[in-house]
């Protein structure tokens, strides 16, 4: 018999960690808006933005405020430099997306490699940004580091809606996306546009790895699971768009944590790739896209 | 007094894919406000010469924009500079509406909105069916609407050299035609013109200039009107 008690809990630590899900599906869109190209190395900007912000905060001793404004820019550098160094040469040479996307798989394990030599194998935490807490509702509790992950959730959605869809730069890249030679004639610099579209998303991914190390640990192999399910939260939201990848994730979030209480813990990974399958079988477009889709037939 | 430099000056320019010569050394001049028109069969290389010109498609050989060497640039360095290109098939950003496709055509004027506007009542006014379908994805029109928008996205940038790769394909007589008019309004108030066709009897009425290409190279330079006395290509590009 599932307690009520407990599935609420797990729905509310679901949904935080669904919010996670969705804010690095955000840093999957950005770089697949600008290029085309799946990142999937997205997973370890999330670890280096937990492990930079703890090491900033034990080993300098700053407030977490200042390790969190310092680690955002560190973090969004790993990424230009993965841009120069890893995929440029290769867009320069006309590979393929494909062989591209593989390379940044690649990358993924490489940077784990280097993280695990230079600080080890420890998995490392640090406190919530609030002190106190949690917040008591009936015996469900809710930790206050939620809020923030909530508050930090909803600006990015808004400011990514507001940055792709109103501003130059944003729509620029958005056009680089769909026809980069078109963008190029138009006067768009692609390359500087690809350039920072691995800066914006690695920043993103390390605000996502800075947000969840208090309620979840953080090591130099999360990389992997994080990405996972953030990619999968991008393509439940059909991939591109920020809203519906923090749906998507929010669904996939939630999801897991009533597999968990419904079936073990073992089962959370079998439910969220039951959920890409279904999805993916009936909505090839992402489950938004799908929706309106039928919504529009009927109609 | 020395005369003004042309427009575009290409001198031995050429362009491969991989092994194959698409394009031989290839020189060719269009003076300002000139409308030049390129024919030629499928695969004689034209729009190899304009994806080489700007620099889409790697070449060798010189490229001088009134009068400075532009050879080296990216290409949207080249747009900075005027020379805009509506691709084959148009190039639009199907994902987005009409007036986000015409807003990006404006990148070049920076965050000027004054400007912007101004370009985009120009574009509305000689196409006044893009301002009725402004907020419609670039996707869902037809054929000749998609054409009028990647003209005018491309007025949107200023462009100095409008060069344009078969803007007539695909569409219906009366509509190919309504483009080509278009174009000649458009040359008629000083913009230069280097117009892609390949069976266009419509655009050597409007051209001054005719190049036809075969097999890479350049095969006839002549001016437009005098077409009609060679009898071969009068048969091939006027029936």
């Amino acid at each position: 018999m599932i307690d009520a008690v407990q599935l609420a809990q797990n729905l509310v630590n679901g949904f935080g960690l669904g919010l996670i899900y969705g804010l690095i599906g955000i840093g999957f869109c950005v770089i697949y808006n600008a290029s085309g190209i799946v990142n999937f190395a997205q997973g370890v900007f999330v670890m280096l933005g937990g492990m930079v912000c703890h090491t900033l905060l034990s080993r300098l001793g700053l407030p977490i405020s200042a390790a969190a404004v310092l680690t955002i820019p560190v973090v969004a550098v790993i990424g230009i430099l993965m841009e120069i160094l890893i995929v440029r040469p290769m867009w320069n040479r006309g590979a393929s997306t494909f062989a591209i996307i593989l390379a940044t798989l690649a990358t993924q394990m490489l940077i784990e490699q280097i993280t695990l030599l230079t600080l080890g194998d420890q998995p490392r935490t640090y406190d919530s940004f609030t002190a106190g807490g949690p917040l008591k509702l009936g015996g469900v509790a809710i930790s206050y580091q939620l809020f923030w992950v909530l508050g930090f959730g909803t600006l990015m959605v808004a400011g990514l809606w507001l940055f792709f869809t109103r501003s130059r730069m944003g729509r620029a890249l958005r056009a680089c996306s769909q026809n980069a030679e078109a963008a190029a004639l138009l006067g768009i610099p692609v390359k500087r546009m690809l350039l920072a579209s691995f800066a914006l998303s690695a920043a993103l991914g390390a605000i996502a790895g800075i947000l969840v190390t208090p309620s979840q640990i953080t090591a130099y192999n999360v990389g992997t699971p994080y990405g996972v399910n953030g990619f999968i939260a991008a393509i439940i939201g059909g991939f591109g768009s920020a809203s519906g990848a923090v749906a998507g994730g929010l669904l996939l979030g939630i999801l897991q944590a009533f597999a968990i209480v419904a079936f073990g813990a073992g089962f959370k990974n079998v439910a969220a790739l039951t959920v890409l399958l279904i999805v993916l079988l009936v909505f090839p477009n992402g489950i938004f896209a799908g929706v309106k889709s039928l919504w529009a037939r009927r109609t | 007094m020395a005369s003004a430099p042309p427009l575009l000056e290409l001198r031995d320019l050429s362009a491969s894919y991989g092994h194959v010569q698409a394009l031989k050394p290839t020189s060719l001049t269009v003076a300002e406000g000139e409308l030049v028109t390129i024919l030629g069969p499928n695969g004689a290389g034209k729009s190899t010469l304009l994806r080489a010109v700007t620099r889409l498609t790697p070449g060798t050989g010189q490229i001088l924009f009134q009068g400075r060497d532009v050879s080296r640039l990216a290409t949207h360095r080249l747009s900075e500079l005027g020379i805009i290109m509506v691709q084959e098939g148009r190039g639009l950003f199907s994902q987005m509406t009409v007036r986000e496709n015409l807003i990006l055509g404006g990148y070049n004027a920076g965050g000027d909105r004054v400007l912007l506007e101004a370009r985009l009542q120009q574009v509305f006014d000689l196409f006044p069916r893009l301002k009725e379908r402004v907020d419609q994805l670039s996707s869902s029109m037809s054929g000749g609407e998609q054409q009028m928008l990647a003209i005018g996205r491309a007025l949107m940038a200023g462009p100095k050299l409008l060069m344009l790769d078969e803007p007539s394909l695909g569409l219906a007589p009366r509509v190919a035609a309504e483009i080509i008019a278009t174009l000649g309004e458009l040359n008629c108030s000083g913009l230069g013109i280097l117009l892609v066709e390949q069976k266009a009897p419509l655009a050597l009425r409007l051209a001054k200039r005719v190049y036809v290409l075969s097999l890479g190279r350049v095969a006839v330079e002549l001016p437009a009107n005098e077409i009609g006395s060679h009898h071969d290509l009068a048969r091939y590009y006027l029936h």
